[in-house]
């Protein structure tokens, strides 16, 4: 139950932020392995582009906005912001 | 004047910082916490039990009507070996039988014999008893008569020789009787003979039976590579079956996620042949050893301890081992990779 409305959320919302994730339907909903020609890479890797991902977009929307100029420590503060949307992504998706 | 708005802005951005790497730390030790609280791997195996088929007897493969991969229940019929061999060792097993039979009766008979022959024996030994009564009576009656000269000496000197003789035959009865008495023996050299021989038609019976190999459970047969024909040696292995009565997936965990496992747990397997598809499993057991590279060694050598100065030591892995309720059959294969959750997943609410 969880699991599906997270999906739905994550493929409405951010359907061109993730490809990635939408090789074959809702790729999160079942194991959290995932194939990739013929090789299973786990979750944690997912979890860590979409960090990356996140950081990376996030810089670019502050920018556009402006907002980017409010910060300080701005390094630390993507990478904390792209950490926690990943271990968010891990512990909505693949945690217990 | 642009000091004032400047240092606003670094003082939001300073918190904005901290906030943020605050709460990227206290998310990462939750989910650190929560994964090994709640251990998974995804490099388990599904794995099944295995019966490595094979006839105690050998011989030539006569009929093999399973095929690979075919399912088989228990009790099927799984290959013949050429039974006449084995019944020809029954043939003459049952001979044998026969003729230990055969010479227990004749040892009957004989042991009829000698009983008789030893009751006569005794009834020598009271005859002669009698005719030595009769003979000391006879001396007894005659010894005043002939110190008086009423008799010839002569005549009582033949009767105490004859006394005499009669002390002898007496001995010798008694001599006979006992040797008659030992002679009789008994039936136990000819029935051990007769236990020995069924003995060994008793074996060669149970071998002809083996030549007939049934399944031992339920199971698919596999790596059978040979057709009717093949000549098997004893105990050799036709095949392998892989009984699916049980099927289990074998999660090696690290052992510092161990305390969070206990058998009973439940746990949510995925086979990756669909990894759609969560199966519900139970923590059966967890390994009680795994060979360490540190402590191999021969057992009668020295220990082996090699020279190293390492820093970081991977942690050592244990088979968990659960056992996968009933699912579709099809995404149970001994040796798939399979993910397991121990205690959350879909099958586990």
């Amino acid at each position: 139950m969880r699991q599906k409305s997270f999906c739905f959320f994550f493929f409405r919302k951010r359907r061109s932020l993730l490809p990635l994730v939408a090789l074959d339907g809702c790729a999160l909903h079942g194991a959290p392995s995932f194939p990739i020609a013929g090789a299973y890479f786990p979750a944690w890797m997912l979890c860590a582009l979409l960090g990356v991902a996140v950081a990376v977009g996030l810089r670019a929307a502050f920018l556009m906005a402006g907002l980017d100029a409010l910060l300080s420590f701005r390094l630390f503060t993507y990478v904390a912001l792209g950490t926690l949307a990943a271990l968010a992504l891990w512990a909505l998706a693949f945690g217990p | 004047m642009k000091r004032v708005p400047m240092g606003g802005n670094r003082r939001i951005g300073i918190v904005i910082a901290v906030a943020c790497i605050g709460a990227a730390v206290l998310a990462g030790l939750h989910v650190a916490h929560q994964d090994s609280a709640y251990p998974s791997t995804d490099s388990a195996t599904i794995d099944a039990e295995l019966v490595h088929v094979a006839s105690i007897v050998g011989g030539r493969l006569v009929t093999l009507p399973v095929h690979e991969n075919q399912h088989v229940h228990q009790g099927d019929l799984l290959y013949r070996i050429d039974p006449e061999p084995y019944a020809l060792t029954v043939r003459q097993a049952e001979a044998n039988l026969a003729l230990a039979t055969a010479e227990l009766n004749n040892q009957r008979r004989l042991l009829a014999v000698r009983t008789a022959q030893a009751a006569t024996a005794r009834d020598q030994v009271t005859r002669a008893q009698a005719n030595r009564d009769l003979a000391d009576r006879t001396v007894t009656r005659l010894e005043p008569l002939a110190g008086q000269s009423f008799i010839p000496w002569q005549q009582y000197d033949q009767a105490r020789v004859t006394r005499n003789n009669a002390e002898i035959s007496l001995a010798q009865a008694h001599q006979q009787s006992a040797a008659a008495d030992i002679a009789i023996g008994d039936l136990a050299s000819a029935t051990a003979a007769q236990a020995a021989s069924q003995a060994a038609l008793d074996r060669a019976r149970y071998e002809l039976r083996q030549t007939i190999v049934t399944a031992p459970a339920d199971g698919f047969v596999t790596s059978l590579r040979v057709k009717a024909g093949e000549v098997l040696a004893p105990s050799q292995v036709l095949f392998t079956l892989i009984a699916d009565d049980a099927w289990y997936a074998v999660a090696n965990l690290r052992e510092i996620t161990l305390p969070a496992v206990h058998p009973g747990d439940c746990a949510t397997v995925y086979s990756m042949i669909d990894r759609r598809t969560p199966l519900q499993g139970r923590v059966e057991s967890i390994g009680w050893g795994v060979l360490s590279a540190d402590s191999a060694g021969l057992a009668r050598s020295l220990p082996l301890v090699p020279r190293q100065m390492d820093w970081v030591h991977v942690a050592q892995r244990f088979p968990v081992r659960v056992r996968v309720r009933a699912a579709d059959p099809t995404l149970l294969r001994m040796g798939a990779t399979a993910t397991v959750e121990i205690r959350h997943g879909p099958a586990c609410p």
